[in-house]
């Protein structure tokens, strides 16, 4: 008997007693004043620093041509990634002919439909152009700017911010090292300009830019339940276009208030760095975001900007604690990709990682080859975290509020979690005939 | 009480505390089973669901055969 099966048949009713009754006891007192409205649960804790330490002598920004999207082929080698493509562009023709669920053509169709939004923006491009002519400034409309006070500014942000989509936001002052160094090409500065810009050589942020509002857009769960298919890939190019739509709507909105505003989904900087820092969650095993409202079910976007705004804390809702004993996305991991690490380190494992910080870094080119293996992409660790849950019955929540508070049930939960099934892969074949909400998300979950 | 010279006779049969107290575990017990088991259904999470009601079920029928079987055990004695 392992150590899973001895929590599962040796305290399950215990643990479960436990939980409960400590969770009726959860602390109830506001979190933060300011994140009354746009708040966390209440068993979340605000922290004045993130968790995971930062070595402020290593920690830089990061060229964004050494990610994996940038930088596969050479990671990978270029023979190898030949055979890769060739086998995935096979492999792709067998499951169609075959009508395999979720890579038949209607499944390839709604995933690439899914992409339709956010293909109309790119770093300074589109939507995400950093300035726009297309909106009414307030010395157009012969008005002075905006002028409220930073707690009224940033009540504004969270409210535009959620009308346009947002599952949550956080607000926090810059970190400019979670910035690009380069991307597509060019460097990226910070100079003393009124407005941003761009030249042949360079992209350019104005230093008043010191505010970032974090945001994140839910994905539908049903559809990261089908991974890997092209099903679930609909899930992640949906939220890649709601997280567009977000960013370029909101950015609009601080351009009307008569301020800078720089709409970014992942290119630009880290969105988990600073999603991080503006409390919208903590970094798990994946070495990804995971909410205490969501889990890991969100994509992240940003908007920096020079409207001065009421700024948030990091949070601490116990993920540090979990992911350290859980690793159920290291083991449902197909490409084993993901660290079984105890602890999380500050080695990182190759080129891709930004080093400087405590992370439980990932093995990026396993991942995006078997991308290219399952042929339609991959999210498997998402479902199977054990935060990643619809809240549809309260045993979720007191759950979440336990693991807060008591990290030695983390284990259990664990353990009872997968017991009960969840995180298993859901036929694609059925997504079809689920009666859906509206983007398939319950826009009311997590809003207490 | 009485009439044409019969009598009717009401026994009153006082639970204890603990007795009450385990009744209203149980009915907590259940709610909360069935809780899960309606938000499972909602959340498509079959073996979850499958299992909250196997769980309800049987805290049911047990807890409704204990108390026939303490019921029963009076009327006897």
């Amino acid at each position: 008997m392992n150590r899973r099966d001895f929590f599962k048949f040796g305290f399950g009713g215990a643990g479960l007693a436990v939980g409960c009754g400590l969770a009726s006891g959860a602390d109830n007192s506001p979190s933060s004043s300011g994140r009354s409205v746009y708040g966390h649960p209440s068993w979340v804790k605000m922290i004045p620093m993130p968790k995971l330490a930062v070595d402020d002598k290593v920690y830089s920004r990061f060229n964004a041509s050494n990610n994996i999207f940038g930088s596969f082929t050479r990671y990978y080698g270029i023979e190898n990634r030949k055979k890769l493509m060739q086998e995935s562009r096979e492999r792709r023709i067998k499951y169609y002919l075959e009508k395999r669920p979720g890579y038949r053509l209607e499944d390839r169709a709604l995933a690439d439909a899914g992409w339709v939004i956010s293909r109309l923006g790119g770093l300074n491009r589109g939507t995400r152009a950093w300035t726009s002519k297309s909106g009414r400034t307030p010395e157009q409309r012969g008005v002075e700017k905006y002028n409220g006070s930073p707690e009224e500014a940033a009540q504004l942000i969270k409210a535009a911010a959620r009308y346009f989509g947002a599952a949550t936001v956080g607000i926090t002052m810059l970190d400019r090292r979670h910035i690009h160094s380069q991307e597509r090409g060019k460097a990226i500065f910070f100079e003393s300009a009124n407005e941003p810009y761009e030249d042949e050589e360079k992209l350019v942020i104005p230093d008043k830019c010191k505010y970032a509002i974090a945001l994140s857009v839910q994905m539908s769960l049903d559809n990261l339940q089908c991974s890997p298919t092209a099903i679930s890939s609909a899930g992640s190019s949906m939220g890649y276009s709601r997280c567009e739509f977000l960013v370029a709507g909101l950015a609009q909105f601080i351009r009307g208030l008569g301020y800078v505003a720089i709409p970014s989904v992942n290119d630009l900087g880290s969105s988990v760095a600073i999603g991080v820092d503006a409390g919208l969650g903590e970094l798990g095993r994946t070495n990804r975001l995971i909410t205490p409202e969501f889990g890991p079910y969100v994509r992240l976007c940003k908007v920096l900007t020079d409207l001065p705004l009421a700024t948030d804390k990091p949070i601490d809702f116990g993920l540090l604690e979990f992911c350290k004993v859980c690793k159920r996305c290291a083991e449902a991991c197909p490409a084993n990709c993901l660290s079984f690490d105890d602890q999380p380190s500050f080695q990182v494992k190759g080129e891709w990682n930004n080093p400087g910080h405590r992370a439980w870094f990932e093995d990026a080119p396993k991942c995006y080859a078997y991308w290219q293996e399952s042929t339609s992409g991959c999210s498997i660790c998402i479902p199977v975290c054990p935060w990643s849950k619809k809240d549809k019955t309260m045993i979720h929540e007191i759950v979440k509020a336990s693991s807060a508070k008591i990290p030695a049930l983390d284990m259990f939960f664990s353990v009872m979690d997968e017991a009960f099934g969840y995180g298993r892969p859901k036929d694609a074949g059925k997504w079809w005939s689920l009666n859906l909400p509206e983007y398939g998300i319950d826009t009311t979950q997590g809003k207490g | 009480m009485a009439e044409k010279g019969k009598f009717l006779v009401v026994k009153i049969r006082k639970s204890t505390w603990f007795v009450w107290v385990l009744r209203v575990i149980w009915v907590l017990w259940l709610l909360f089973w069935a809780e899960f088991t309606l938000g499972s259904w909602k959340e498509l999470e079959k073996r979850a669901f499958i299992i909250s009601l196997v769980i309800f079920l049987w805290s049911l029928v047990m807890g409704l055969f204990l108390w026939l079987w303490g019921y029963l055990k009076h009327k006897k004695a």
